[in-house]
């Protein structure tokens, strides 16, 4: 009796697992997930290779990518990361490739083995309904006006929120921070995390929200604005990357054009993304319009863990 | 579901005796029991866990080597950071086990030794809070009390200071947990009955007195392994640490582990020393539980029939229910009241105003036929199959535990234990690097089944707790007297043990069945490709912004584990017209 349970859960188990094991290619990816869903759609449509998705987080999906290391399935990564795109070129895992599509990408946005779907920019995303002014540079946010009104993405949880605090700090040292901190200003987790709370009018402003989701909850009706410093920020180019224990790279290569024919730009900006490609139109600042702040990555990432000890310092006081 | 309707507790003569010409039924029936729940806990713990104990020692194990070993160990100790984190840690699984007994035990006294009026529903109520996802209840807490939030908007003021505080955390983790309590501990007073406190009244006891000598200390055993379970939850939980303990500074270990797996480079050893650090707190807490139960004896289901009739409340009556409601309101009340109304609101800045109201997030779900009802199939099968998987490997495994002298059976009370603080991350890189490996010719990664391995690993610490509990409290003399009459132990445990733990092991299956449906931490990691569960679905939408159809999806998905588990429960009942548990 007990064993024929157990029979029947497993086989029940078996039933409502769907058939994704063996599928023609598989993309591991970080957010939007409704631009993989149509990007995957509109792939097989017009190829008939089916695309499995699996979608979370950078740090997420980098996990899933370490521990599978001994048997990988992964054929395309698209990760919100560029220093990813160094570091796993670093380490041999790439297939070098250029797609001819990528001819109007600039070249700070693609190497041999990676090329940017799409950009985002760090920027202040600040509630016009939250009563206090509104900020035009990332030090009008320690003035006091914004007293306990400002949250920061944490640069531990965020790729893009680190090279903004790596920027600044070699723009103005660690005195922007300190006011910050002294201004009342606090650490909230992961980007979305941080803006909900300004959203509801808890907070007036994210010090560092990446642009495309308050952009997208602009258009949704939002009380939220978009600024870009004109002293500068930072970008953070998505790379599209072929790895090479891919048995479908021709599939996987095919998926890269994809991504980077009109068909695949006009997907991507409509999520309110900058397009990689400069000919591609969207509806929202692009990359030439914004003051972008040069950071030198190898120099940046490689003292890592002392600037984020630095800026944890700062902030856990 | 069948042997759980064998209601009647007393085996007929005759039955016993057509058992007993079956000759050697019996020692098959023992290690029957003994070889299931081996061969479950090593396939659903073991494995996991040794390879997590590998990686822990062999840093390139990922990548199929066993290079370098223990060359993380020393650095991941001697993490200055650590001891701290791991005595917040401790603090924080204290401060939630407290609180949640402060607020359940007496809840549960009223429950099981008074009537209390309308009982059913109050049950009912308590188990809403265990339905809510605890990330959910989170948000929705922060969203109701942070500065100009729902509290504000209704009231004028805010209680951010309260909520992003220490005790304040410690408060919305221990709403969602004393549930565990209330039903573990109201259902064990109900067994040990009025009527040992009635023998202490008759030589002359104060009810008070008889209540603090005989009632509450005969049910220690339900009250230590609620408490346990609790400590084990709140170690573990990751959602609220991460949102508010950031703003007090104060980091777990759970977050840090969280961070070290996120981060990159990836440092899974790091988080694999970090996750038995937590094993090993879990593991002193379950050897104190140990300590208290061996001590004595809890013994109080002989096999007398017991005529418990509960005590009228009298002039209590209304400070009880007073209590009763305040509870229900803040545990389920205020949560399902905020994510109700963010699902309803056509933007979140646009606050609790009539024109802000629209139900575009329920149609959305409806009509996202592919995504959102796909997720919600998924997971409500899910946590059928952990129910059932779960619930029945745990009852036998505790049973093989407390009712068997067999050998082995203190690595199979260990193998329990050890997923009580496992973070339910770390089970699932456990689970990746296990079924994962190239020369396995059939393996469940990438289907479906690696989520069920993942919950019932997850999970299995409940109807363990539970049944364990409950079956210290069954007498030895019931099962020797069954036996006498010839009854194999098959018999036994169907027709005497398993109808006693019953309640027990069905509320702990309830329990299971609404954590599973909503697992966000391992679900996100292990999910197949392509596919959703309800939680990753809601996480998904946070992540992108829209707040209001995650939290739709969070109210259509609470309704619904609600509502599944009454229909079982109803179901039962109507089948052997017993009350089982509701």
């Amino acid at each position: 009796m007990r064993i024929s349970l157990f029979a029947a859960a497993a086989a029940f188990g078996l039933a409502v697992s769907s058939s994704t094991a063996m599928a023609d290619i598989t993309v591991y990816t970080a957010g939007p997930a409704s631009l993989i869903d149509d990007l995957a759609a509109g792939f097989t449509a017009k190829t008939g290779v089916k695309v499995n998705v699996f979608q979370a987080t950078t740090g997420k999906v980098m996990a899933r990518i370490e521990a599978e290391a001994a048997n990988p399935v992964v054929d395309v990564l698209i990760s919100a990361s560029w220093d990813t795109a160094t570091d796993f070129a670093k380490r041999g895992w790439l297939v070098p490739y250029t797609s001819p599509n990528a001819v109007n990408v600039p070249d700070f946005l693609k190497t041999d083995t990676a090329v940017a779907q799409g950009v985002s920019a760090l920027a202040i995303a600040w509630n016009p309904k939250s009563g206090t002014p509104k900020p035009a540079e990332w030090s009008d946010l320690a003035k006091p006006e914004y007293k306990d009104l400002v949250n920061i993405p944490d640069p531990a949880q965020s790729g893009s929120a680190f090279e903004l605090t790596a920027a600044l700090e070699a723009q103005s040292g660690w005195k922007l921070f300190e006011d910050l901190k002294d201004n009342g200003a606090v650490v909230a987790g992961a980007n979305a995390e941080a803006l909900n709370p300004v959203l509801q009018g808890a907070k007036a402003a994210v010090f560092g929200a990446v642009d495309y989701i308050s952009l997208a909850g602009m258009k949704k009706g939002e009380s939220i604005d978009v600024i870009f410093p004109a002293s500068g920020t930072v970008i953070a180019p998505r790379p599209v990357m072929i790895l090479n224990w891919s048995k479908q790279q021709d599939d996987a290569k095919q998926f890269v054009d994809y991504v980077l024919s009109d068909e695949g730009q006009a997907k991507v900006a409509a999520t309110a993304l900058m397009p990689a490609r400069t000919d591609v139109k969207a509806d929202r600042p692009l990359i030439g319009d914004l003051n972008i702040l040069k950071i030198d990555t190898d120099a940046v990432y490689s003292k890592r863990e002392e600037t984020l000890g630095k800026f944890n310092a700062i902030f856990a006081k | 579901m069948q042997t759980m309707n064998g209601a009647s507790v007393s085996a007929s003569p005759l039955e016993a005796h057509s058992a007993a010409k079956k000759g050697l039924s019996g020692d098959d029936g023992h290690s029957a029991a003994l070889w299931i729940a081996a061969i479950g806990l090593l396939l659903v713990v073991g494995v996991p866990f040794t390879f997590i104990v590998l990686q822990a020692i062999f840093p390139e194990l990922g990548r199929g080597s066993l290079a370098a070993p223990f060359s993380n160990l020393g650095k991941t100790l001697s993490d200055p950071l650590l001891p701290r984190m791991a005595l917040n840690t401790v603090g924080l699984g204290v401060a939630v086990a407290a609180i949640s007994a402060l607020i359940g035990v007496p809840l549960a006294a009223f429950r099981g030794l008074f009537k209390v009026p309308g009982a059913k529903v109050w049950d009912a109520l308590m188990l809403v809070p265990f339905m809510i996802p605890p990330y959910i209840a989170t948000l929705g807490w922060i969203m109701t009390l942070q500065p100009n939030g729902y509290l504000q908007q209704l009231a004028g003021f805010n209680l951010a200071p309260f909520l992003f505080s220490l005790g304040g955390m410690a408060f919305v983790m221990a709403l969602n947990c004393f549930p565990v309590i209330y039903f573990g501990v109201s259902r064990t007073l109900e067994a040990v009955g009025g009527r040992y406190s009635d023998v202490g009244r008759v030589f002359g006891a104060s009810p008070w007195r008889a209540f603090w000598r005989i009632t509450l200390p005969l049910s220690i055993p339900g009250l230590a392994a609620s408490l346990l379970l609790i400590f084990a939850m709140a170690i573990e939980e990751y959602g609220t640490p991460a949102a508010l303990g950031r703003h007090a500074g104060f980091e777990v270990l759970v977050t840090q582990i969280e961070l070290r797996v996120s981060d990159w480079p990836i440092d899974l050893p790091g988080a694999s020393i970090m996750a038995l650090t937590l094993v090993l707190l879990s593991f002193s807490a379950f050897l104190v539980q140990r300590r208290v139960l061996s001590a004595r004896n809890f013994q109080t289901t002989g096999g007398k029939p017991q005529a418990f009739n509960k005590r009228p409340l009298g002039p209590l009556a209304v400070p009880v229910l007073m209590f009763f409601a305040l509870i229900a309101f803040l545990a389920a009340g205020a949560p399902l009241f905020a994510i109700l109304a963010t699902a309803l609101s056509r933007t979140i800045s646009g606050g609790l105003v009539l024109d802000n109201l629209t139900l575009a997030n329920f149609s959305r779900i409806y009509e996202d036929g592919a995504g959102a009802l796909k997720a919600l199939t998924l997971s409500l099968s899910l946590g059928v199959a952990t129910a059932i998987v779960a619930g029945l490997l745990g009852a036998i495994a505790s049973y093989v535990v407390v009712k068997t002298k067999s050998r082995g059976r203190f690595l199979l009370d260990t193998l329990t234990i050890i997923p009580n603080a496992l973070p339910g991350i770390v089970v699932a890189i456990g689970l990746v690097l296990a079924w994962n490996q190239p020369w396995l010719p059939v393996s469940p990664y990438n289907t479906s089944l690696i989520l069920l391995l993942a919950y019932c690993c997850i999970l299995l610490p409940q109807p363990v707790r539970y049944t364990t509990a409950a079956l210290h409290q069954i007498g030895d003399n019931l099962e020797a007297a069954a036996r006498v009459f010839g009854a194999s132990r098959m018999v036994v445990f169907r027709r005497i043990l398993l109808p006693l733990i019953a309640p027990s092991l069905v509320a702990s299956m309830l329990l299971v069945f609404a954590v599973a449906s909503r697992e966000l931490v391992a679900s996100l990691l292990v999910a197949p490709v392509g596919t959703h569960t309800v939680a990753s679905f809601i996480w998904r939408q946070f992540e992108q912004g829209s707040v209001g159809l995650g939290m739709g999806m969070a109210f259509v998905t609470i309704v619904l584990t609600t509502l599944v588990p009454f229909a079982i429960l109803i179901l039962l009942r109507r089948a052997s017209g017993h009350d089982a548990m509701l």
